[in-house]
């Protein structure tokens, strides 16, 4: 009996712990449902969102960039070129997390480098933080000794733009730098990376896009450290193209020699292609510091205040002051105002109304009686006075313009300035005066508000070498993709040809007569060049009681104030193969100066197309 | 309750032979059922722990100790232990306050025991311990328990889950009340004690929320919103959820678990290894890990109606829901229902504690098997 109580004791019991167990299965099979609804949607509704998230967890698209266009001269001779460089950078994110790995580098592996200051920099939106940038072998060395106790500092090898002539062509290739939010903007539709390099001036930016080539792609695996595990994928990148440079190294060379430790610009050009053979601006830099291939300082101190970066063949705005005036005398012969026989007195000043202000010559006693020819050998400012003002600034600035002054000429560098050829509007606008004829009078002698770059000049002068046309100047004649083929930029027709061969022959006196400005050049069977000499003013001399002469000597006390030496010039006669600008800052004397600079140019040019004996 | 001799004649078909695997093993589909789980769980760990085949031996060694002892336990007869469990948890509260005071060094929270060799949290043999103490407390006796016992017990649980909380660990702290309350509660807990102890922790629940720590109140506010801070404390669970749900249905094989193998899911070889099989087996490979742990349930709860005294069935099925209690657990936290407590993967998850405390449950709850 007692077992059969038990039994049924026990039967109660195990109903009371069935029934319990139940309750209990049923609160625990919400939260298990519950469960298998949350898997069934990770797993298979939402499948799709979490493959491409774990993708996006693990694979990074690293762009890879080949290697940059080389820039050469014609026969080989390499301007700018790649070098490799080792670098060590810092991850933003692990910036504040490093300091003693920081602290070890510089106490081990950058024994001799000052610290880097710009560690807690935050404003900046950059995922590396480069320390250094130019590893020495030593310290390359002495990383490899260390590298496992600092994994959070990562060694690159970079390829650094490097220029073998240093200086000699620093304006014409110009350098790299990290990309900014501008840099951004203006490439807008390509590939770039925070911290990549890009050109910020001349050819290097102009160009960039074909030095550049276009970047491929690699899908980088890495786990969650962001160490790389393996490639998935890789998209080779396009290589870039090679330019080849119009210039010529000999020419290149004789013009930075002569403007060493001077101010000025040169530019020497075929007027018959465009193609630039010399294009110098002085001071100027080393690139190589700015691209990072070369350590010191970009230039010396003593041109600090001198815009050693500043291109002044084509951002340069100058008074052409004489040079101006073959042109003006083409107009006056065009227009008919003047004829080549016309004569006019120069007395050493010039009058608008009997009593008006004396707008002196820079000769005080005068030419005496002058004609065109005269006129632009011996540099008479008063003939030009007379003509311009008969002129009219209206169709000054309007033919002024058919040789390209006021715009620009498209070169293919960065930063090129239009200059200034001024209109009645122009004045109205800028300054809110009325133009007064003693404004024309001035331009006349290409003074007053008339500016120009020498690359404007050298333009203007190749129409007269080739009889009107003008070529865009270029300093690329072709990649290894391409051909840019000289391009007519524009064409100046004249009612008569002749009068080409007037302002010619008057250019080529200017050296070949006795009493030409630039005689100094004159050698029996040299090259026969045209030119015309320029002289222009910083300061403006109006004292009426004094001389030119007298007034300048007390101006002239100051370097700053001394005028500018101006020659604009092409040769050889006939058939002419270079348009060469020189202008020295504060050289006093475009003869002396300037012009024999031009000189040697155009003759050092023809050496080339001597046959070899 | 003393055997009759009748109880062998009835009990025992007279056609069975002596079988040695029965009178080892016990319950043949259990054990073989654990065996699966575990040798599973090593093939998953060293996909986990990066292919680390010093991680798989360790573990090895757990589960044969684990196993000799299960084997052990399961040979002996329940009433021969009973009072020995009863009074066992005087040891299990013992370590609670022996963490407390002398915490391991190395260690954030004070809740490892160091021995030099091997270390282990207490906590997880109080889960085991607590229930078994008292249910062989509520069933000391022949009568139902009392008012007294009742309350007893349930102080009992109440003071282990403190101590376990102060170490600090909330979420233990709650799995090892909840361990304790089972038992009370399949033994009979009468209907009122329990609407007032609902009563009660109504009343008290905003004195415990704000008696939490910071980061636990955080923990807690995370699961309401785990996108709000993608690399802070939810960091976690939207990493284990990215693993499970590219796994989709098939998974993306064994080892190729990008999640997993590139280190993005953290702590995958412990409490997240569910993440890793859910990458690398997909959906399939999980149904099948939960058609194994229900078979593992099912006989559980088979065992346990058919024992036969009180202590025995309540030892059996509070067992059976503490295993099921862990693997819902912690496979809510992986897949982020519930926040994030540590609670490991039963039988999966790297940890020798853990496994060799759910394999002696499991000689237990073996012992009680009629043969």
């Amino acid at each position: 009996m007692k077992i059969i109580q038990d039994l049924k004791k026990d039967e109660k019991e195990i109903q009371s712990l069935k029934s319990r167990s139940r309750i209990v299965l049923v609160v625990i099979s919400f939260l298990i449902l519950a469960g298998l609804f949350k898997i069934i949607q990770l797993t298979i509704l939402d499948n799709n969102d979490y493959v491409t998230e774990s993708d996006k967890n693990r694979i990074i698209n690293m762009p890879l960039f080949p290697a940059r266009g080389l820039i050469q001269l014609q026969d080989g001779t390499i301007i700018a070129e790649n070098i490799v460089f080792q670098g060590i950078y810092i991850n933003r994110k692990f910036i504040d997390s490093s300091g003693a790995q920081i602290e070890l580098l510089y106490k081990k592996v950058l024994q001799d480098r000052p610290k880097f200051s710009h560690l807690s920099n935050k404003g900046e939106f950059k995922e590396k933080i480069w320390l250094v940038d130019n590893l020495n072998e030593k310290e390359l060395a002495r990383y490899e000794l260390y590298k496992n106790s600092l994994p959070n500092i990562k060694l690159e090898t970079s390829l650094r733009r490097f220029l073998p002539h240093k200086n000699l062509f620093s304006h014409v290739v110009g350098h790299m730098g990290r990309i900014t939010r501008d840099d951004e903007i203006y490439f807008s539709t390509e590939k770039y990376l925070s911290d990549s390099l890009i050109g910020k001036v001349g050819l290097e930016r102009v160009y960039e896009k074909s030095l550049r080539g276009f970047p491929g792609a690699s899908a980088i695996e890495v786990d969650v450290f962001g160490k790389k595990i393996r490639e998935l994928e890789r998209i080779l990148p396009k290589r870039p193209s090679n330019l080849t440079l119009t210039l010529d190294l000999q020419l290149q060379r004789i013009a930075r020699e002569e403007l060493a430790d001077r101010r000025g610009a040169i530019i020497a050009v075929d007027p018959n292609t465009g193609y630039i053979k010399a294009l110098v601006s002085s001071p100027d830099y080393n690139p190589n510091v700015l691209n990072g291939s070369e350590n010191g300082k970009p230039f010396n101190k003593v041109f600090k205040d001198q815009a050693p970066f500043f291109n002044r063949v084509i951002s340069g705005s100058y008074p052409p002051a004489s040079t101006i005036k073959p042109f003006i005398g083409l107009l006056g012969l065009e227009e008919g105002v003047v004829t080549p026989k016309t004569i006019i007195e120069d007395k050493g000043f010039f009058q608008i109304k009997e009593d008006g202000r004396k707008y002196r010559g820079w000769k005080e006693e005068g030419h005496g009686k002058v004609n065109l020819r005269k006129a632009i050998v011996e540099s008479s400012d008063v003939y030009f006075y007379e003509l311009s003002s008969q002129l009219t600034v209206d169709r000054i600035s309007n033919f002024l313009n058919k040789f390209g002054f006021g715009d620009i000429t498209g070169i293919d560098l960065f930063n090129e300035t239009k200059s200034i050829l001024p209109t009645r509007n122009w004045k109205l606008g800028t300054i809110g005066e009325a133009w007064f004829v003693g404004d024309t009078i001035n331009i006349g002698i290409g003074q007053g508000y008339i500016t120009s770059t020498p690359l404007q000049l050298v333009a203007s002068i190749s129409a007269i070498a080739t009889k009107g046309k003008i070529f865009k100047p270029r300093l690329i004649s072709n990649s290894n993709i391409q051909e840019y083929k000289p391009e007519l930029l524009m064409e100046v027709e004249l009612e008569k040809e002749i009068h080409w061969e007037i302002i010619e022959s008057s250019m080529v006196a200017v050296i070949n007569s006795w009493n030409g400005t630039a005689h100094n050049l004159f050698r029996d069977n040299g090259i026969k060049i045209a030119g015309k000499t320029g002289t222009a003013q910083i300061k403006s001399l109006t004292d009426q009681e004094l001389t030119v002469r007298e007034e300048y000597q007390d101006v002239r006390e100051n370097i700053k104030n001394r005028d500018h030496a101006l020659f604009a010039s092409y040769g050889p006669i006939p058939n002419p193969n270079l348009a060469v600008v020189v202008i020295v800052e504060n050289g006093e004397s475009g003869s002396a100066v300037a012009a024999p600079i031009a000189q040697k140019l155009i003759e050092n040019y023809q050496l080339k197309f001597k046959p070899n004996e | 309750m003393s055997r009759s001799p009748l109880d062998y004649s009835i009990n025992k078909p007279l056609s069975s032979r002596f079988n040695p695997l029965v009178f080892i093993f016990k319950d043949l589909i259990l054990f073989f059922s654990l065996v699966g789980v575990l040798s599973f769980g090593l093939f998953m760990l060293y996909s986990a722990s990066g292919q680390s085949m010093s991680m798989v031996y360790r573990q090895m060694i757990y589960i044969c100790g684990g196993l000799i002892l299960m084997v052990f336990v399961s040979q002996l007869r329940p009433n021969s232990y009973k009072n020995l469990l009863m009074h066992s948890y005087w040891l299990g509260l013992l370590l609670l306050v022996y963490v407390l005071i002398i915490p391991a060094k190395g260690y954030e929270t004070s809740r490892w025991i160091d021995f030099g060799f091997f270390s282990f949290q207490p906590s997880e043999i109080i889960r085991l311990i607590l229930p078994l103490s008292l249910v062989a407390y509520l069933c000391r006796k022949e009568i139902k328990p009392q008012l007294s016992d009742w309350l007893v017990t349930s102080a009992a649980s109440l003071i282990c889950a403190f101590f376990v909380y102060k170490q600090p660990d909330l979420g233990t702290a709650i799995i090892v009340l909840t361990s304790g309350l089972i038992p009370i509660y399949l033994a009979g807990l009468p209907f009122k004690i329990i609407a007032s102890y609902f009563g009660l922790l109504i009343v008290s629940a905003p004195f415990i929320w704000s008696g939490l720590r910071p980061y636990q109140q955080e923990r807690v506010l995370t699961l309401l919103d785990p996108d709000a801070d993608p690399l802070g404390t939810g960091w976690n669970i939207a990493q284990s959820q990215t693993a499970i749900g590219s796994g989709g249905l098939y998974g993306k094989g064994y080892l190729e678990g990008t999640q997993s193998q590139l280190d993005f899911i953290p702590e995958s070889h412990s409490d997240f290894i569910f993440s890793v099989i859910g990458e690398e087996f997909g959906l399939i490979g999980i149904s099948l890990l939960f058609m194994i742990y229900g078979i593992i349930i099912w006989r559980i709860f088979k065992i346990g109606y058919s024992a036969e005294s009180r202590f025995e069935r309540l030892a059996c099925c509070s067992l059976g829901f503490i295993f099921l209690l862990f693997i819902l657990i912690n496979v809510l936290m992986v897949i982020g229902i519930i926040p994030v407590v540590g609670v490991p993967l039963p039988l999966i998850s790297q940890g020798g504690t853990s496994i060799v405390v759910h394999l002696l449950a499991f000689g237990v709850i073996l012992s009680t098997k009629k043969t």
